[in-house]
């Protein structure tokens, strides 16, 4: 397949009723580059990647995707007391294509084994899922999407509750997904290391600025991103936003 | 080993024994889904929902697993539709649920005392009658047995990705929404096929403490439905030989047991932590 891995066009959203939380997002990105999203909590980050995914109609504009796109979500988010192990997480991947009837296929049980070789978990496949590191949890997550096959990865916030030594393991993970031709959107708020992507967009209830960090990531457009509320403390990676209690756009 | 199996003996005990074991199946895999999602206070508010139904039933001429399962979905859909509209995740707003379990359970009482004279005991219809079940009853556990074993087979998956990472349930292409939708309807079926055994306020002693008790130690999926219904097996039997010998009604003796099984189990766990942890 040829063209943009994630292309938008005046892409609006929101939830049912009421005006849409994010608006006028216009950005291509191509296969093997990764984008940061930033933005404030609420800002529209996952409304994004929920429109995107498919989940939700895009209440004006357009939006399109070059390959199959996999969710990775924050490993917080998922019920560490069930018991799983990591292999079983890593072949959820492939219940989009395995028939209700049948059980999952010895193919895919071994892409579930290599997905997880990738991630470098081979000696964890039989642990808890609950019981590993954020970091670990974080790597089976994305040989989850590995195993789905995903030519475009959404990840919402990779890094948080993840050591550094484990962080400097993902981002190299990360970076042979992309060379692989992998597309990645990474929401994050570490402006710092969004520096290291090909693209940011900055997101607050619509496109405040999308293009390579050099140009894209100025100090209005910071503020414009985070609001007024923008403290940027000096030598530190963070912007540091402080929000009001915003919780109307999460579900 | 006569004191074992000389109750067995009598035809009533038989069919006791036979409504355990196919009970037993269906609190496993049902009773999985229903401690690793959440639906404990939910089920024992489907269960106490049928009570005005089944008080309902005789005097109107409509059989009791009917009017049970009428009750207990119109519950469960009402809980459904009050909890989505407050906007909280599903059937899990326990103070919807709180409020119309004591509705139900205070509308049963008037039923049953002021309205209805009932033919059926009223204490029956709460706390079962493990000892006086009909062919109809055993019929009705087989098939909803059966039912959730299928189930369970066909949609697993879809409840076990939907419970452990509900914001990726769209990405891996899982129908969680219908998927939930038949477990909720399911265990209202369930809840009914339980009632003759154990009654509509102990239905959770078959439908969540087994495999509450077997997820103390289960460390796959597997493990803890078969040990869920490895644990409602030996709660079921050692409750009826309990009820048989000290001459109590079974489904308050099944609760006792299954109730004490799990401290036993919950108690060696933490036992064995701290010795772990120690050497």
């Amino acid at each position: 397949m040829s063209g943009a891995a994630i292309s938008a066009h005046g892409l609006a959203a929101g939830y049912t009723t009421g005006r849409p939380v994010l608006t006028e997002v216009t950005f291509t990105l191509e296969a093997g580059q990764a984008v940061a999203v930033l933005g404030p909590n609420g800002g529209g980050k996952t409304t994004l990647f929920r429109v995107l995914l498919d989940e939700i109609e895009p209440a004006a504009g357009a939006c399109a995707l070059g390959a199959r796109a996999a969710y990775v979500p924050q490993t917080e988010r998922a019920r560490l007391d069930f018991p799983l192990s990591a292999f079983d997480v890593a072949l959820m991947g492939a219940y989009a294509r395995t028939a209700w009837w049948r059980r999952v296929s010895k193919g895919d049980r071994a892409a579930a084994h290599a997905a997880l070789e990738r991630v470098d978990l081979t000696d964890r496949t039989s642990e808890r899922f609950g019981a590993l590191s954020g970091g670990q949890r974080q790597r089976v997550l994305i040989a989850r999407a590995l195993v789905q096959d995903a030519g475009v990865l959404l990840l919402d916030e990779p890094f948080a509750g993840v050591d550094a030594t484990s962080e400097a393991r993902i981002l190299a993970l990360l970076d042979e997904l992309r060379a692989e031709g992998r597309a990645l959107a990474i929401s994050t708020h570490d402006v710092e290391q969004a520096r290291r992507w090909d693209h940011v967009l900055c997101l607050n209830g619509r496109q405040v600025a999308f293009g390579p960090p050099g140009e894209a990531l100025t100090t209005e457009v910071l503020q414009e991103t985070y609001g007024a509320e923008l403290v940027v403390l000096e030598g530190s990676r963070r912007a540091v936003a402080v929000h009001h209690h915003d919780h109307a756009h999460h579900q | 080993m006569g004191w074992l199996l000389d109750p067995f003996a009598v035809p009533f005990m038989q069919r006791a024994l036979l409504a355990v074991v196919l009970l037993a199946v269906v609190s496993g895999v049902l009773g999985t889904w229903v401690v690793l999602r959440g639906l404990a206070f939910f089920t024992h508010a489907v269960g106490t929902a049928t009570f005005p139904g089944l008080v309902m039933a005789g005097p109107a001429g409509v059989a009791a697993p009917v009017a049970a399962l009428a009750a207990g979905t119109g519950f469960a859909a009402l809980t459904a539709r009050l909890a989505a509209r407050r906007g909280a995740g599903g059937a899990g707003a326990d103070a919807t649920i709180g409020l119309l379990l004591i509705g139900a359970l205070a509308l049963g009482a008037v039923l049953a005392s002021d309205v209805f004279t009932s033919g059926a005991g009223v204490d029956q219809l709460l706390f079962g009658t493990l000892v006086g079940l009909r062919a109809g009853d055993l019929w009705l556990a087989g098939g909803v047995a059966i039912g959730a074993v299928g189930a369970g087979a066909a949609l697993g998956r879809t409840w076990l990705a939907t419970g452990f990472d509900p914001a990726s349930t769209h990405a891996l292409g899982v129908a969680g929404a219908w998927g939930d939708r038949l477990l909720l309807g399911l265990l209202a079926v369930a809840v009914v096929a339980v009632l003759p055994a154990v009654g509509a306020l102990l239905v959770t002693t078959l439908l969540a403490v087994p495999a509450a008790t077997a997820r103390l130690w289960a460390s796959s999926l597997r493990s803890l439905v078969c040990g869920a219904v490895g644990v409602a097996l030996v709660d079921g039997v050692a409750g009826l030989l309990v009820a048989w010998y000290l001459d109590l009604p079974p489904g308050p003796a099944i609760a006792v047991v299954s109730g004490g099984l799990f401290g036993v189990v919950a108690l060696a766990r933490a036992v064995l932590q701290r010795r772990w942890r120690a050497a």
